[in-house]
C-alpha cells in the first residue's frame, strides 16, 4: 500500500467521534501528531538518533472478513466481472518488479553524507513509509487467506499485492539500516492497534491511498530526474517502477467497486466519495505542509508538489468514484490554505505551557474554524464523475 | 475470459524490427498457448490479405505448446488467423494526456524483454480495421489510436485502466493485416497551464511501439 495509507489514518475517527477523548483524536485527525506510537516502535539499536516522538506511524487496518466473503462470493453475487479480476491476476502475476528492488552501495554513503535536521526527517518519512506499506502487506495477506474458499481469484490477486507491499516494506526497512535503525515489524503486528473499516470504506480508502501514492512517487521520480543536484538518497531511483505497484493496486480496487455498483452508484456513495477525497488530500495536505523541510530538501515546493498530487490524483479517481470533489477550482485551496494556518495555531497551543485544560479551551475555537472550512470545502459543488461502463453520462461521451 | 496469450509463431513474420532479435523465446518464457480460433467474420473483414485463407483451416481447439517448440516457423500456423483485442480512443487522450499509459508500455516492453518474451502489443495511428466498427468510430475523435494485442486479458486490464476508451476484438490472417494503419501526422497543442514539477514525456515516445510498416520508426 502506498506510504500514504497513513493519511487517512484518522478516519475511522472523524464520522464517528465515538472516542471519550474527541477533541484530541479530532487534533491528531488534524495534525497527525499523535504520540501513540512511541510505545510500538522499538528500534533494534539504540534510537540515539533520536526518533521524534509525535511521530505519527500509519495506522494498521482491518475489516469484516466475514462481509467480505460474502460481497465476493460469485454464487451470491451475480454481477462480478470475472473477466477483469482475471485480467488483473495476469498482471499481477507477471510481477514486473520481481528483480527491482536490489540495493547498491549508493544507499550507505549517501546515507551518511546526510546530517541534521535533513538526516532525521528523512529516518521519519522511511519509517512511516515502511510501517504504511507493512499494514498494507497484514491487510492484503488476511484478505488473501480469507476468500481463498469463496473467490479463489480475487484472493490470489489479495496475496500477490501483499508479495509487493512486502517488498516494499523490506525495502524501506533495509534502507533505514543505512542510518542504524530497523523497525521490528514482528514486534509491530502484535502490538500496534488496529483500526477497524467496513469493506466499503476499505475499498474507497485504499483505493485512494495507492493512486494518491502513485502521484506521489511518480511526481518525485520524474522532478529528480529532471533536477538530479536534488538525489540526495537513491531510494527515489526506485521510484517509477515502484509506483507502477501502487497504480495497479489501485486498478484492483477499481475493480471491486465495479463488482459492487451499490458502492458507487446511489447519492449516499457519492457523499461518501467526497469525504473520503476530502478526508485524503487534507491530511496530506495538512501532513506535508508540517515537513516542508523534507519537500525542500528534494528540491520541491510543498504545495505546488500537493496540489499538483491532488488535481491528479482526483482526475484519477474521477474514472470510478461517482462524485469528486472540484479541486480545480481556486477556492479549494484557498480554503487548504487557512486550514493549515489554523492547524499551525493548533499546534502552537499544543507546544504552549498551559495546563491541559487552558489548552483544550484555547483549541475550541480553532478546532470550530477548522471544522467550518472542512464543511465548507466538502460542500463545494462537486463534480460528477464515474467509470464509464457505469456513469450515466456515457453516452453523450466522445472518445 | 481465457488466455489467448502470447500467440504463435505466426506473427513473427510480420513483426517490426524491434522483435527480430527476439524471434526464438528461451525455455525459460513462460507456456503459452495458441489459439485457432474460429473464422467466421474474418474473411469479409480484411481486404488485402496475400496469402490465401481457407476459412475451414481454422480450427477452435487451444493447445498448450512449450514456447520453446514455438522457435520453427511452419508456414501453416502463418495462415491461421488471430484475434486481436483492441482498446480505442482520440489520440490526444492515448498519446499526450494519459502519461501513466506511457510509463505502463515500457515497464511492459522492459518485462518481455527481460523475458526474452516476443511482443504481442502495439500501437496502431488511424488503424485501418476502424472502418469494421462503425459503432465505434461514430464515437471517437479523429485521429485515433489504439493499442492493440493478441493478449486479451492484458487488453481488459488496459481497458480497466484508461476506462475512457472504447474495447472491441477481431480477426487478422496476419499481424502486418491487423496492424495496417493510414498515415496521419499528430500535433498536440501544448497544454494551457502545465503545473507539474517535471516536463511532460517527450512527444514521440509511442515510436517503439509502432508495427514497423507504420512509416515512423524508430532509429
Amino acid at each position: 500500500m502506498a506510504a500514504e495509507l497513513s493519511l487517512i489514518k484518522p478516519i475511522s475517527k472523524f464520522p464517528k467521534f465515538s472516542s471519550p477523548r474527541p477533541s484530541a483524536n479530532f487534533r491528531s485527525y488534524i495534525s497527525m501528531s499523535s504520540a501513540a506510537s512511541t510505545e510500538t516502535k522499538r528500534p533494534k539499536k539504540l534510537a540515539k538518533t533520536g526518533i521524534k516522538e509525535t511521530l505519527l506511524t500509519p495506522r494498521f487496518y482491518t475489516t469484516d472478513f466475514d462481509e467480505m466473503e460474502m460481497l465476493f462470493n460469485s454464487e451470491i453475487n451475480k454481477n462480478l466481472n470475472q473477466a477483469e479480476f482475471e485480467a488483473l491476476l495476469q498482471e499481477f502475476k507477471t510481477d514486473y518488479n520481481q528483480t527491482h528492488f536490489v540495493r547498491n552501495k549508493e544507499f550507505k554513503e549517501a546515507a551518511d553524507k546526510l546530517n541534521g535536521p535533513l538526516r532525521q526527517i528523512f529516518v521519519e518519512f522511511l519509517e512511516r513509509s515502511c510501517t504504511a506499506e507493512f499494514s498494507g502487506f497484514l491487510l492484503y495477506k488476511e484478505l488473501g487467506r480469507r476468500l481463498k474458499k469463496t473467490n479463489p481469484v480475487v484472493a490470489e490477486i489479495f496475496s500477490l499485492m501483499s508479495r509487493d507491499e512486502a517488498r516494499h516494506a523490506g525495502f524501506l526497512n533495509k534502507g533505514l539500516s543505512d542510518f542504524n535503525l530497523a523497525l521490528d515489524l514482528g514486534f509491530l503486528t502484535k502490538a500496534r492497534k488496529y483500526t477497524f473499516f467496513k469493506p466499503k470504506f476499505i475499498f474507497y480508502a485504499t483505493y485512494l491511498s495507492e493512486k494518491i501514492g502513485y502521484w506521489r512517487y511518480i511526481t518525485i521520480y520524474r522532478h529528480l530526474k529532471e533536477n538530479p543536484e536534488f538525489q540526495v538518497y537513491p531510494i527515489f531511483k526506485y521510484f517509477e517502477n515502484w509506483c507502477q505497484d501502487e497504480n495497479r493496486h489501485g486498478d484492483f480496487f477499481s475493480a471491486l467497486m465495479k463488482a459492487q455498483p451499490q458502492f458507487l452508484n446511489d447519492w449516499k456513495a457519492k457523499l461518501w466519495a467526497r469525504f473520503f477525497c476530502l478526508s485524503v488530500y487534507v491530511t496530506m495536505y495538512l501532513n506535508d505542509c508540517q515537513r516542508t523541510a523534507f519537500y525542500e530538501g528534494i528540491g520541491l515546493d510543498t504545495k505546488e508538489f500537493d496540489m499538483h498530487v491532488i488535481i491528479e490524483t482526483n482526475r484519477t479517481t474521477a474514472r470510478i468514484f461517482p462524485a469528486v470533489l472540484d479541486v480545480e477550482n481556486p477556492e479549494f485551496k484557498r480554503r487548504l490554505d487557512r486550514m493549515v494556518e489554523i492547524n499551525t495555531e493548533l499546534l502552537a497551543v499544543g507546544d504552549t505551557d498551559d495546563i491541559a485544560l487552558v489548552k483544550n479551551l484555547k483549541r475550541i475555537p480553532l478546532i470550530a474554524a477548522l471544522v467550518s472550512e472542512l464543511l465548507a470545502t466538502y460542500l463545494m459543488p462537486p463534480v460528477e464523475a464515474g467509470s464509464v461502463d457505469i456513469a450515466e453520462f456515457e453516452p453523450q461521451l466522445v472518445y | 475470459m481465457v488466455a489467448p496469450a502470447a500467440l504463435s509463431l505466426g506473427s513473427c513474420a510480420g513483426l517490426p524490427a524491434l522483435q527480430a532479435e527476439r524471434a526464438f523465446p528461451s525455455a525459460a518464457t513462460p507456456r503459452k498457448f495458441i489459439y485457432g480460433t474460429c473464422a467466421s467474420r474474418s474473411k469479409t473483414l480484411f481486404l488485402s490479405e496475400k496469402r490465401s485463407f481457407s476459412p475451414t483451416a481454422a480450427v477452435t481447439k487451444a493447445v498448450a505448446v512449450d514456447s520453446d517448440q514455438l522457435g520453427s516457423s511452419d508456414p501453416s500456423e502463418q495462415e491461421k488467423p488471430k484475434k486481436y483485442y483492441f482498446v480505442v480512443a482520440n489520440a490526444k487522450f492515448m498519446l499526450d494526456e494519459e502519461e501513466h499509459f506511457q510509463e505502463l508500455m515500457f515497464e511492459r516492453l522492459r518485462n518481455f524483454e527481460e523475458r526474452n518474451k516476443e511482443q504481442d502489443f502495439w500501437l496502431v495511428i488511424e488503424p485501418k480495421f476502424l472502418d469494421k466498427f462503425p459503432d465505434i468510430t461514430k464515437r471517437l475523435k479523429r485521429p485515433a489510436v489504439a493499442l492493440v494485442s493478441t493478449n486479451g486479458p492484458w487488453i481488459t486490464f488496459m481497458k480497466l485502466r484508461l476506462d475512457r476508451v472504447l474495447a472491441e476484438s477481431f480477426e487478422a490472417e496476419s499481424v502486418e493485416e491487423a496492424l495496417a494503419s493510414n498515415p496521419t501526422e499528430l500535433k498536440f497543442e501544448k497544454p494551457e497551464k502545465w503545473v507539474a514539477p517535471y516536463p511532460k514525456y517527450e512527444y514521440g515516445w509511442w515510436e517503439a511501439f509502432l508495427p514497423s510498416g507504420a512509416g515512423k520508426e524508430q532509429a
